[in-house]
């Protein structure tokens, strides 16, 4: 080795064969050259090389080095060749300048960087006094000038090439030599650092643009953690993991860039060592500069920069928030932002789009992490297989109801109770909709169709049957959502939602009303609860009207029901199908102690799943409360038909010439009790007031059936017949249909606390009714018994032979009676007028048109004026009388 | 033995020929036997770009003693 070298400085400096000491320095310091570092860190193979100098070389020429390569490469006996080459490069790009011109080159040693540690004791002597003397033609710039001053007063700048592997790494979020990422321990906050060394410095403007490099450097530094941090962990949902999976793509993209400037660097880099020349004059067309390098990444900074966004994005959303988030970025000028963000978010959604799918046309919530706008209710979902056994248990409940044991009717209530909550909660809580997952292209209208679809699929698939399930597939199937959804195809997408929303509930209302008979259903309702079907009603009245009399605790379950039974079988009721005359049930509420059965008689109408979505028990509520208005006033109504029967009836017989009849019916009425004469007036009176108690009911029935109960029964008509809308639309048509109903039938005011004023006073009214009807009936039974005595008195003419008044006291005991009977009478009609007139004028100011309209048709001969009215119309006519 | 040594130094004749054309080629400015001790500096381990910039320096200390002996 040492003698290899001594051959060498034999061979290549001829002066130092003679000069003893000067050959022994030039050996020791080539020694010292190889023995330092000079290229050892780069590793290079021989096609690198031989590619790097077939670039250095003419047309020609480079097909003869190939020639020679190839052959040099058939030898065997060198193992190091790429070694030889590189050594040869290295050498022949040093001579491809004129060989003799070294001077201008000093400079730059002496300068060049501290890797390359030339012999700094023989510098001064090396660096030839002639330099300022070089002739003008090689004359340097002012940067060259700057750069010698700088080092003649031993700041010298960094070398760039330095600069640039740190930048390099700051690409990568390494520190470097000269600069440093530094992380702040407390908020985990990456600074730059540059490392201040008094022998360099650094220009303001370099260090800007190392920042500027480094930026990138502290985004991907986190774009990569976070995919690092989430790719592969389980629970994260999706749509992140496929977020991942684009970042994750868009960082190699980033690693190959860098790969690229990395080779770019070592080219520039190494020429810029070996030939310790000052960079940018030789190396301009190859190698890699700080201010190259910025334009490289430039665009890179800008995807980095949305990358480092969504990343963020992450940390506080997921799932269809987080697509709605990208969404945002969309709404671009920058054609590049936009780009970037729509490739972003084809990917990102893809999950989204799939799920939707699912869900759109199997009616299948597929989301296991929770990102879909629709979420599961976790605690009905196990609902919709219980159902079709619930649904026996009703049944079985009904059937055995009709056994009569109080206990296990009870108990079977409850079940059923249960059973049929089950229904609406179904259909309304087993899905969610959650709209701040809901991404912002889908738009709120559109993902409440998306969601009513896939929830009438999922109803009809789990809550009805599966033939129709079956049906309703191939029907989608047809419509071709053969398809896939994504995000660049909205428009198709818009079409594919509608005729699926369309199919979807099309195919639910047919469900709804072919197969489970909703029609029917609600007009078996309307017509037994909301008493429309009146010769049913009255039969039942007839029927019940003994035995309701009674106290509560007298009643039984199977007699009502047996009663039922006779009412519809004498009635058209009994052409309705039994599948609904099944349904309908009589029972008892509960009842406290003094009841009587009028207070506790309710009918009622089963209904089970899936029906019960629509008529949920809420409605049933409502259905009963009407009809306990409504079977109040048939009571009310039938107790003044029979009084006025009665009274009619008795006026003829006995009660004294109510009209002209009575009085030419011969010399009866010479020998009528005077007690009776003296009653006539009263009678006449009691007929006046029960006409208008009766023109007082009719038209409260009257309203309550035609105004009220057809005309909101019109109106649901319409919309089934229309068909337009989902199941929801339909339950909130008959809901609407429903509180109409209660609000005008039940004369509901709006006001607060006040809802119920008038149907208090209403019962009153109508308790009102009963009282006088109680007191006038113990009048004619007064009048009746009078009636017998005077005719008993008559027997002796008659020759029958009767008993001489067996029990005078009861008679003084009666005719004692008459005063207080006569009281009792006046005062409830009295009452009943006043309470009638209240009622009309509390209805005239009624906010509801309806109700105003009830009042016009109580009082549309201006019967019911106050007083002060009345006073008012009497001086108006006194004076237009004195006038 | 002695022609197998003989093939020996043929093949080195041989490579040392394609390795001076080459190095003609690049214009290394080396002559036969810098190149041949070269060559076998470098395939005894020598770090060749190290031991191009000793040639670089030797040429130049060459180049500093003959111009700095000139004007003598």
């Amino acid at each position: 080795m040492a003698t290899a070298l001594n051959t060498l400085v034999l061979s290549l400096v001829p002066a130092a064969r003679r000069d003893e000491r000067l050959r022994a320095d030039l050996t020791e310091d080539s020694l010292h050259i190889l023995n330092s570092h000079i290229g050892s860190s780069r590793q290079v193979d021989i096609g690198h090389i031989s590619a790097n100098i077939r670039a250095k070389l003419s047309a020609q020429d480079s097909l003869r080095f190939s020639n020679l390569l190839a052959r040099l490469l058939d030898q065997d006996l060198l193992t190091r060749k790429h070694a030889v080459l590189q050594f040869m490069a290295a050498l022949s790009s040093s001579s491809a300048q004129p060989p003799p011109i070294i001077p201008p080159l000093m400079p730059s040693i002496s300068r060049s960087s501290p890797a390359s540690p030339l012999s700094r004791s023989r510098r001064s002597s090396m660096i030839p006094p002639a330099v300022p003397n070089q002739p003008p033609s090689t004359a340097k710039s002012k940067a060259q000038l700057l750069k010698e001053y700088r080092a003649r007063h031993g700041r010298p700048q960094f070398a760039e090439a330095l600069l640039l592997r740190d930048a390099l790494y700051l690409l990568q979020g390494i520190s470097g030599k000269v600069v440093r990422f530094n992380e702040n321990k407390a908020d985990g906050e990456l600074t730059v650092v540059f490392s201040e060394d008094p022998r360099f410095q650094l220009p303001a403007p370099t260090r800007a643009l190392i920042l500027r490099l480094s930026e990138l450097g502290h985004l991907y530094v986190r774009v990569s953690k976070w995919v690092r941090d989430h790719d592969g962990r389980p629970g994260v949902g999706m749509i992140e993991q496929s977020l991942c999976h684009h970042l994750q793509s868009q960082l190699t993209e980033y690693y190959r860039l860098i790969a690229v400037l990395e080779s770019q660097m070592s080219q520039g880099g190494s020429i810029d060592m070996e030939d310790a020349r000052p960079i940018g004059t030789k190396d301009e067309e190859t190698g890699l500069t700080l201010r190259r390098l910025e334009v490289w990444v430039d665009e890179w900074r800008l995807r980095m920069r949305m990358m480092s966004v969504c990343v963020e994005g992450c940390q506080d959303s997921s799932g269809g928030a987080l697509v709605s988030l990208i969404y945002g970025y969309t709404d671009n000028g920058d054609p590049f932002v936009r780009n970037f963000t729509d490739q972003l978010l084809e990917e990102v959604s893809k999950p989204f789009f799939q799920t939707l799918q699912k869900w759109l046309f199997a009616g299948e919530l597929h989301d296991p992490y929770l990102e879909f706008f629709v979420a599961a209710n976790p605690e009905l979902s196990h609902l919709q297989y219980t159902h079709a056994h619930s649904n026996i248990n009703a049944n079985i409940g009904a059937l055995m109801g009709d056994g009569g044991f109080a206990g296990a009717e009870d108990d079977d209530r409850n079940q059923s109770d249960e059973a049929r909550n089950i229904g609406l909660k179904l259909w309304e809580g087993k899905y969610q909709f959650r709209t701040e997952m809901l991404p912002s292209f889908v738009g709120e209208s559109f993902g409440k169709k998306i969601f009513s679809t896939g929830k009438s699929l999922n109803f009809i698939r789990y809550s009805c049957h599966d033939s129709d399930w079956v049906a309703t597939r191939n029907k989608l199937d047809h419509t071709g959502p053969g398809r896939t959804l994504k995000y660049s195809d909205i428009p198709g997408l818009v079409r594919s939602i509608d005729s699926a929303y369309q199919i979807a509930s099309q195919r639910l209302f047919d469900i709804f009303f072919e197969k489970f008979r909703l029609l029917e259903h609600l007009r078996a309702l309307k017509s037994y609860l909301l008493l429309g079907a009146g010769d049913f009603a009255d039969q039942l009245m007839l029927l019940l009207i003994t035995s309701l009399s009674r106290p509560a605790n007298t009643l039984y379950r199977h007699n009502l029901t047996a009663t039922l039974e006779a009412a519809v079988r004498s009635s058209n009721a009994r052409f309705d199908p039994p599948d609904v005359l099944r349904r309908l049930d009589a029972r008892m509420m509960e009842y406290s102690h003094g009841e009587i059965g009028w207070d506790v008689f309710t009918l009622e109408y089963k209904v089970d799943a899936p029906i019960d979505t629509v008529i949920d028990p809420d409605s049933m509520e409502n259905y009963l409360k009407i009809f306990h208005h409504l079977w109040k006033m048939k009571r009310v109504e039938g107790a003044l038909s029979a009084l006025w029967n009665r009274i009619a009836a008795g006026a003829r017989s006995f009660l004294g010439g109510a009209g002209g009849g009575g009085r030419g019916g011969g010399r009866r009425s010479s020998v009528q009790s005077e007690v009776l004469d003296d009653l006539q007036c009263e009678w006449h009176q009691i007929r006046i007031v029960l006409c208008e108690m009766i023109h007082f009911m009719r038209q409260l029935q009257a309203f309550s059936q035609l105004e009220v109960i057809e005309c909101s029964w019109k109106e649901l008509m319409d919309f089934i017949t229309k068909k337009e809308g989902d199941l929801d639309g339909l339950i909130h048509a008959h809901r609407v249909y429903l509180d109409r109903m209660v609000k005008k039938i039940l004369l509901m005011s709006p006001k607060a606390g006040k809802e119920e004023h008038l149907l208090i006073q209403l019962r009153e009214l109508f308790h009102n009714i009963l009282q006088f009807r109680d007191a006038t009936e113990s009048l004619y039974n007064y009048c009746l018994a009078e009636a017998a005595r005077v005719d008993s008195e008559r027997d002796h003419d008659r020759g029958v032979f009767t008993l001489p008044d067996a029990n005078p006291l009861s008679t003084s005991h009666k005719s004692a009676d008459l005063p207080r009977i006569l009281r009792r009478v006046k005062e409830y009609s009295g009452l009943f007028s006043e309470r009638a007139q209240a009622i009309v004028h509390s209805l005239q100011v009624h906010q509801d048109l309806d109700c105003r309209f009830l009042s016009i048709r109580l009082n549309f001969s201006d019967f019911y004026r106050t007083k002060k009215e009345l006073k008012a119309a009497a001086e108006a006519q006194g004076s237009a009388k004195g006038a | 033995m002695s022609s197998r040594e003989a093939d020996r130094t043929s093949s080195a004749q041989q490579t040392l020929d394609v390795l001076h054309d080459i190095s003609q080629l690049l214009n290394t400015q080396l002559d036969r036997e810098t190149l041949a001790t070269c060559v076998s500096m470098i395939e005894s381990g020598v770090n060749p770009e190290a031991l191009a910039t000793v040639i670089k320096e030797l040429r130049r200390e060459n180049a500093s003693y003959s111009t700095a002996r000139s004007p003598e």
